[in-house]
């Protein structure tokens, strides 16, 4: 070995070198054999000790990256399940929101003849009532009543009353114009909004549906009677809000014009 | 051996269990106000069943309508039923639905996803 190749000697080389001449008899009297002795023992040490500290260091290394990559996992399979969730929890909030609407939807009709019922009619009465006092356009109200309804239903019992009502109701809604509404009220009464009309259109509207129920008899079939048939008739009172009016002040008039309708011999239309 | 035989509420399930028999039922709407305690017994059946006995399990579900801690609950015993499957146990969900609410049907399959035990999904013959 040279002098001049002693930068690329590598460690292991050096030492090799030195415990060459440390062992050749010819140095045996060097006084430098003692102490490079030592300084060679130092460096094996070194070397031992430097390879145990790289080694646990590489192995906490190991053991931080393993723990990095199961945490990730884990991170992962949670996310995952969360996604499941969430879309799972959507899809059932969804079904109730739409259960909701149809609930509500139920809630302000009438089963029996698909019309608005009374709950409905007040909504809507009130909204009228509202909108005619901020516009100053009134509204008509038309409270309708089937007359001798009872004698149908002793005739007929209550399922050829049922079906009546269910003729009378498409009767009525057939006779409005697009934006008037209707509903039942209650028993054999049912209730029309006239949005923005005054009562003189009222009145020819209430006499139209009036025409239309008496048209519609006797081609209501009635069960065993299809012979005679029955005339159906029905009496109207009619009303239109006053400005400042509650809307149940507008209803207890046309409430009373239709008790005059019925007392002063049914089959007609009265204002109130 | 015990048995849980939880009434129905409005808000929660009804739940029986057959430990003989390896059948836990469950049916009925479920948000319980506290979750976590009322899945916690369920959670604990489950798990001590499949430790303590080495027969088939069913789950036999009918429920409706879930909240999402529920749900969450529910995914976690169908893991129990996923590791124990992998370990060779025979275990198996039969989810009964009203043919006339098609929704739960749909529903019960996300939750299917990533099972790899028998999962059934079945118009229920009872409520219609």
């Amino acid at each position: 070995m040279s002098g001049a190749t002693v930068e690329q000697l590598s460690e292991t080389e050096l030492i090799r070198w030195v415990e060459g001449l440390l062992d050749d008899p010819a140095h045996r009297e060097n006084p430098l054999l003692e102490p490079l002795g030592r300084l060679c023992e130092l460096s094996r040490a070194q070397q031992t000790r430097m390879e145990r500290l790289i080694s646990i260091s590489d192995g906490f290394h190991r053991i931080s990256r393993d723990d990095h990559e199961s945490l990730a996992e884990r991170y992962d399979r949670h996310l995952r399940r969360m996604e499941k969730m969430a879309r799972i929890s959507d899809r059932y909030q969804n079904s109730l929101r739409e259960l909701s609407v149809a609930l509500k939807e139920a809630a302000l009709k009438d089963p029996l003849t698909g019309l608005g019922n009374r709950r409905y009619l007040i909504e809507r009465m009130q909204e009228e009532a509202e909108r005619a006092s901020r516009q100053e356009k009134p509204f008509s109200l038309g409270i309708l009543d089937v007359d001798r309804f009872k004698s149908v239903n002793d005739r007929f019992g209550h399922e050829g009353g049922d079906r009546l009502l269910c003729d009378i109701a498409a009767a009525i809604r057939g006779s409005l114009r697009q934006y008037d509404l209707c509903g039942r009220w209650g028993g054999e009464e049912f209730l029309i909004i006239f949005p923005e009309t005054a009562a003189g259109d009222a009145v020819g509207m209430a006499e139209r549906i009036r025409t239309a129920i008496r048209a519609m008899s006797p081609a209501v079939p009635l069960p065993g009677d299809s012979a005679e048939g029955l005339r159906i008739t029905a009496s109207l009172g009619v009303s239109t809000h006053r400005p400042g009016e509650c809307y149940d002040e507008t209803l207890n008039r046309a409430d009373a014009a239709l008790f005059r309708a019925k007392s002063e011999g049914r089959d007609q239309v009265r204002q109130g | 051996m015990i048995e849980l035989d939880i009434q129905g509420t409005s808000s929660t399930p009804i739940v029986t269990t057959e430990w003989e028999a390896g059948v836990l039922r469950m049916s009925g709407d479920s948000y319980p106000e506290n979750s976590f305690e009322f899945f916690g017994d369920i959670i604990g059946w489950v798990e001590r069943y499949l430790k303590e006995s080495d027969r088939p399990l069913r789950l036999e579900l009918r429920l409706a309508y879930m909240n999402t801690s529920s749900v969450r609950a529910m995914l976690d015993i169908f893991d129990l039923l996923e590791e124990a499957h992998g370990g060779g146990r025979e275990v198996r969900v039969d989810w009964y639905y009203d043919p006339r609410n098609e929704r739960v049907a749909s529903l019960a399959d996300e939750f299917r996803e990533d099972c790899t035990f028998p999962f059934l999904i079945t118009p229920d013959p009872v409520a219609s």
